[in-house]
């Protein structure tokens, strides 16, 4: 029994350990997953690594817009674009903990960076 | 003592005015047509049975070639429609002229049960009166028979009945249909009614009215079922799906199919 609970702490303190040291995911990873943002699935986007998709539920991102927005207003559309548009189609990513604080910085940081 | 008639009238006048407030069915369909005409008017009214099919040529011309893709289930629903059972008796026999042209019906309002009646509760109802097992809604047999049995319905137009007695079930599909749900907070509505034609991850969205004249689909082995494709839906949307054949999906699949009333069935199409 010792000896169990011994090998188990061991596998714990590993995936711990290996969940410490995953890279954060990028901004560019963070628009494209489905379990993240998601957002390639209604929007194109002006970066050329981007995968080419006709997805056009919401409008195409380009970066003078983006930063005409700014960070501050693209930080508060990600977090809950309903409080500006209740009709709104996007989902409340910081609201309903769909990304994370720094998840959505991390997502403003790429799309202020857009060509 | 006994009840005053007054009070009596007022009860039933509280019922009336239930049902009163609720909207005509359709209204509710001359609504959702008026809308999706303003959205999409290049969309001529037989295409909205393509689905999204209606808005990608690709898609069409690979429907196309796979025009055979159903057989396979459609062999299996057959033989399983025509199984004799322990008493002789088969599905088939269960329904009139074989099953030719019944799935235009369905769902309908079951007014001694007063709930939704689909065509898988009719095709166990049928199944319990001659004591053989049950079929899982989203099981693979019970979709391959319904796969087969509205083959027999293609090219016929759905006709969906909601009496009085069955529209707060329509009502309760509406207000599904529109109601937003899951961590992604989308309701059906806004990608099949505000975004219909649309694409969202690069398919075309389909409009909501056709989408129940135009199923099961078949990709691969698999069948989908109107109420699989919208359990997978809710899923994606980060919503907890309602069971298959629960009350909520059946109300739902109850109100989608009205809308899809005068549309000619078009079953098993391939997707990929």
């Amino acid at each position: 029994m010792r000896g169990a609970t011994l090998a188990v702490a061991v596998l714990l303190s590993f995936a711990v350990a290996a969940a410490a040291g995953a890279e954060p995911l990028a901004g560019a990873q963070l628009f494209v997953r489905p379990d993240k943002g998601n957002c390639a699935a209604c929007h194109q986007v002006s970066d050329p690594a981007a995968p080419k998709t006709r997805s056009d539920v919401g409008p195409r991102l380009e970066g003078a817009r983006m930063r005409a927005i700014g960070r501050d207003r693209l930080r508060a559309l990600l977090t809950d674009p309903m409080a500006n548009n209740p009709d709104t189609l996007m989902p409340p990513f910081g609201r309903h903990r769909i990304l994370d604080a720094s998840e959505i910085d991390r997502v403003v940081d790429y799309l202020d960076a857009l060509p | 003592m006994r009840c005053p008639e007054a009070i009596r009238a007022a009860l039933a006048a509280c019922a009336l005015a239930g049902t009163a407030a609720l909207a005509a069915p359709a209204d509710v369909k001359g609504e959702v047509d008026a809308r999706l005409h303003a959205e999409l008017p290049s969309l001529e009214t037989r295409d909205y049975a393509l689905g999204s099919a209606a808005f990608d040529e690709d898609l069409r011309a690979r429907e196309a070639a796979h025009a055979d893709a159903a057989k396979p289930v459609l062999a299996k629903g057959a033989a399983l429609w025509k199984r004799r059972f322990k008493d002789g008796h088969t599905l088939a026999a269960c329904f009139p002229n074989g099953g030719r042209r019944i799935a235009v019906a369905y769902p309908q309002y079951h007014p001694r049960l007063k709930l939704v009646f689909t065509l898988e509760m009719a095709i166990n109802q049928c199944l319990k009166a001659h004591h053989e097992a049950l079929l899982d809604y989203d099981g693979a047999d019970m979709a391959a028979i319904t796969a087969y049995v509205r083959s027999l319905s293609n090219g016929y137009r759905v006709a969906v009945r909601v009496p009085a007695r069955a529209q707060a079930h329509f009502e309760n599909g509406r207000r599904m249909y529109f109601s937003r749900l899951g961590q992604r907070n989308f309701a059906c509505a806004s990608c099949h009614i505000v975004a219909a034609g649309k694409r969202y991850a690069d398919v075309p969205l389909s409009p909501a009215v056709g989408q129940a004249a135009r199923w099961p689909f078949v990709r691969g082995d698999e069948v989908l079922t109107l109420q699989a494709q919208i359990r997978a839906c809710l899923e994606r949307m980060g919503a907890a799906p309602f069971p298959a054949g629960s009350g909520e999906l059946n109300d739902l699949e109850y109100f989608l199919t009205y809308l899809s009333n005068g549309l000619p069935i078009r079953a098993n199409a391939w997707r990929p």
